[in-house]
């Protein structure tokens, strides 16, 4: 029998590289933390198929958690010349250049992965911390809403992407605004630190330093991806001092002199 | 009896009273209105020919990124501000192995132009310079210079008749042998009456065991945390031409910092000079003077050690002035792209500082910038202090920024004290070239009452912005002349009471910004009032009073208090 469907799924087998299945497990395995594996398969199915555009990206991926940059640039310059509409390839490619704090070449090409999915939240947070970096601060902040609009559709609010948010709303002193920002963030990730740590600031900044500082004592009890115990002993040095607690104020002054100063988010 | 209302002549009055309302806001505004802040660029007609060379040549040394400090000096007492420039060296000897490289001094000659008299006043240097620090260490009337530099700072002694001396060995340097000195100032610590001095040092650096930085295709200069921080030194003046190394004792050696700018002011009003140091990606310092010889570092309690998130800014330049007229010396202090400069307002009670870039406009409205020098004068003269900040990103970093390197530098007008306003659109168009600019000082130049700013530029001619700001508000500059105190008065709190009520402050020092050294005096714009008296605090707590002092000129005033 050769109807027209038969003859869609043989081309279909055709199409199919003959590395791919192990570029699945090489994903699989990169994702569970399993690198060496991970390098192991992804060699073998690049090996069958050199121009397998999804196992170059996860090549690339494996080069820049290797701090490798130009090597990853190149490795995706491959990639996307084998495929020009492969939207995380261009991602990827425009992560390598924020990473490497090249915000003039990370811009085009994050706007390039946009183009092609606009419906993923990640383009839209990394495109706003770009143009945020380079000054346009509006658009950012248009950026930042789009990507969390994008999350609540799909029912995954990520912290990571509400504090962005919160924190240019603070510098641009909606301050009100900002902390629902962050209590949003708080309340999705409430053992996540730098949530907590933002929250304190906003709560200092309005004028309440018994909050803020109840706050900061909270983050630096807990775990965070960029906030160092300096920040926020830095932080309660201050709001102790505002609430009128001198005490509390100079012990977080001692331990923060024994600390290396911070080294910025 | 109801009064019988004649509605028609109600309904014109209440239209003129209207009207008149909006007459008289009309008025007002426009008399409110400042004229706006302008400069315009005169350095090539008037003579001040001289480009600052780092001696880069694509090997990425972390000392090619600082320097360019400017220095403002009378030296020949004529009343007419001079310049001295800091110039770099060959790397990696560090020797000044061409006249390109020469440090050079730029007499005023009080009618629009500069000659150089560098070698005349034999202060060409030796190696890297950096900055450069102004006093009248002898109190013999003519004002001396420090150069810092890296691995050698220069001590010169104005002989008064044109020529400087090298008395460097009279510093009695206790290290470190390596220090690489950016910025210095000169402050009466003990207030004893003679100057003593401060110097900034930055790192460890060693052109031959520097780190490289970036990658194998693409270098850049290291973040400062490649390198290993020192010290700052303050010398005590011993009163017959020689300074003991007082850094250890004082408790300034005991902090190890990346030191770029440095400023001075008495902070808590107790008599005594304070200190900040702006420091590269670690916390500034505020070191407070305890009146008996040593210094408290309280950055972290005062709230002025880092941005209000506890992010260290790459520090660069500072000055401590009071924005807000409450008689109380604030904080600037400029820092690179995407930290935002930071302000802090001195507060009524305490020592507790208040955050208030973001309130005032300037942390949003200066967060794409990278600032070196910088000084807060009043250049329209309304009484309040305005900003300036001479800017430029770090060379090379064009090809990461995706745009150019250079800046055009920026003013921002200060609001009653509340905000702070980017002017620089309006300050006419020498003012919008960009350029990487380095080091400011400023002086009235052309003595014509309006504060003007000499500018170096990294790799390019130098700039001299004369202020041209079309207003016909008051002013006055103070002069002193100390006699128990410093005798030029540096430290002296200076505060002025107008006939319309209000009151400003300010006070004595040369050290404003980064790497560099503006005029003595003590400046006031005075908008449209009168002085209705001056009062004077020297330092050591004499006070002097002037009434009615006549503004629009420099008033002269001599210590007569006695000790």
């Amino acid at each position: 029998m050769t109807t027209p469907m038969a003859l869609f799924f043989l081309a279909l087998l055709a199409a199919v590289s003959p590395g791919r299945p192990a570029y699945e497990q090489a994903n699989k395995l990169f994702a569970a933390g399993q690198f060496a594996e991970a390098r192991k398969a992804l060699d073998e199915s690049l090996q069958l198929d050199p121009d397998l555009v999804p196992a170059l990206t996860l090549r690339a991926k494996m080069e820049m958690a290797d701090n490798h940059f130009e090597q990853a640039g190149r490795t995706l310059e491959r990639a996307l010349k084998l495929d020009p509409k492969a939207e995380y390839a261009h991602f990827l490619y425009g992560l390598n250049a924020f990473l490497a704090n090249d915000m003039g070449q990370a811009l085009p090409r994050f706007r390039q992965a946009r183009e092609l999915n606009p419906q993923n939240p990640r383009t839209a947070l990394y495109l706003g911390l770009t143009v945020e970096s380079l000054g346009r601060d509006d658009e950012a902040m248009l950026l930042y809403r789009d990507a969390l609009r994008l999350e609540r559709a799909k029912n995954a609010v990520d912290a990571d992407t509400l504090l962005p948010g919160g924190r240019l709303l603070l510098l641009q002193g909606k301050l009100d605004e900002s902390e629902r920002w962050i209590r949003e963030a708080v309340a999705v990730s409430p053992k996540f630190r730098d949530a907590h740590f933002d929250l304190a600031r906003v709560l200092l900044k309005q004028g309440d330093a018994q909050a803020a500082a109840h706050e900061g004592e909270a983050a630096l009890q807990l775990q965070g991806a960029t906030i160092t115990d300096a920040q926020i002993h830095y932080l309660l040095i201050r709001a102790w001092n505002q609430a009128g607690d001198a005490g509390r104020s100079e012990q977080h002054a001692d331990v923060l002199r024994t600390l290396e100063t911070p080294k910025g988010m | 009896m109801r009064p019988d209302i004649n509605w028609d002549l109600l309904y014109r009055l209440a239209i003129v009273s209207i009207l008149s309302a909006a007459l008289f806001v009309a008025a007002a505004g426009s008399a409110l209105a400042p004229p706006p802040i302008r400069f315009a660029e005169v350095a090539a007609k008037s003579g001040l020919n001289f480009t600052l060379k780092n001696a880069a040549a694509g090997q990425f040394h972390q000392i090619e990124l600082t320097g360019g400090g400017v220095a403002v000096l009378d030296y020949n007492n004529d009343g007419c501000a001079d310049i001295f420039f800091t110039n770099g060296a060959a790397i990696p000897s560090l020797r000044k192995t061409s006249p390109e490289f020469s440090n050079r001094l730029f007499r005023n000659n009080c009618d629009g132009t500069f000659t150089d008299v560098t070698t005349q006043a034999g202060v060409a240097g030796t190696g890297y310079s950096m900055g450069a620090a102004v006093g009248d260490f002898d109190n013999d009337g003519f004002p001396d210079l420090f150069v810092a530099g890296v691995h050698g700072n220069t001590l010169y002694r104005n002989l008064g008749n044109g020529r400087f001396e090298d008395v460097t060995a009279k510093l009695h340097s206790a290290g470190p042998a390596d220090a690489w000195s950016v910025s210095a100032g000169w402050l009466d610590y003990d207030n004893d009456g003679w100057l003593d001095l401060f110097v900034s040092n930055y790192v460890v650096w060693d052109a031959a065991t520097e780190p490289r930085c970036g990658s194998e295709e693409r270098q850049f200069y290291c973040h400062p945390r490649a390198y290993t921080g020192q010290h700052g030194q303050l010398f005590h003046n011993n009163h017959d031409g020689t300074f003991t190394d007082v850094s250890e004792r004082s408790g300034i050696a005991k902090h190890i910092g990346k030191g770029m700018g440095v400023a001075f002011a008495d902070i808590d009003g107790d008599g005594f000079t304070d200190i900040f140091v702006a420091n590269d990606s670690v916390r500034g310092f505020l070191f407070h003077n305890l009146g008996d010889g040593t210094f408290r570092e309280i950055g972290l309690e005062a709230g002025v050690a880092l941005r209000e998130d506890g992010y260290a800014v790459a520090g660069m330049g500072a000055d401590l002035r009071d924005y807000d007229n409450d008689g109380k010396p604030d904080l600037v202090v400029s820092g690179i792209i995407n930290d935002s400069f930071l302000l802090f307002h001195n507060p009524a009670k305490g020592l507790q500082f208040d955050d208030t870039a973001q309130r005032t406009g300037l942390l949003l409205g200066t967060r794409q910038f990278t600032g070196w020098s910088l000084g807060m004068y009043d250049f329209d003269n309304d009484g309040y202090k305005d900003i300036f900040f001479g800017l430029s990103h770090l060379a090379e970093l064009d090809q990461y920024l995706g745009r150019s390197s250079e800046l055009p530098n920026h003013v921002f007008r200060n609001i009653e004290g509340k905000k702070f306003e980017d002017v620089s659109a309006t300050a006419g168009p020498d003012f919008q070239r960009a350029a990487m600019h380095r080091g400011v000082a400023f002086a009235d130049f052309d003595n014509d009452g309006r504060v003007d700013a000499v500018v170096s530029v990294l790799n390019g001619p130098a700039k001299l912005f004369l202020n041209r700001t079309d207003t016909k508000s008051h002013w006055l500059a103070v002069k002193l002349r100390g006699v128990h105190a410093n005798r030029q008065g540096l430290g002296a709190k200076v505060h002025v009471h107008l006939a319309d009520g209000r009151d400003l402050y300010n006070h004595s020092t040369t050290a404003v910004g980064y790497a560099s050294s503006s005029e003595p005096l003590v400046r006031f714009g005075l908008g449209p009032s009168a002085i209705q008296w001056l009062e004077l605090s020297w330092p050591g707590g004499a006070t002097q009073r002037v009434d009615h002092p006549a503004a629009d000129r420099i008033l002269e005033i001599k210590e007569v208090s006695a000790k």
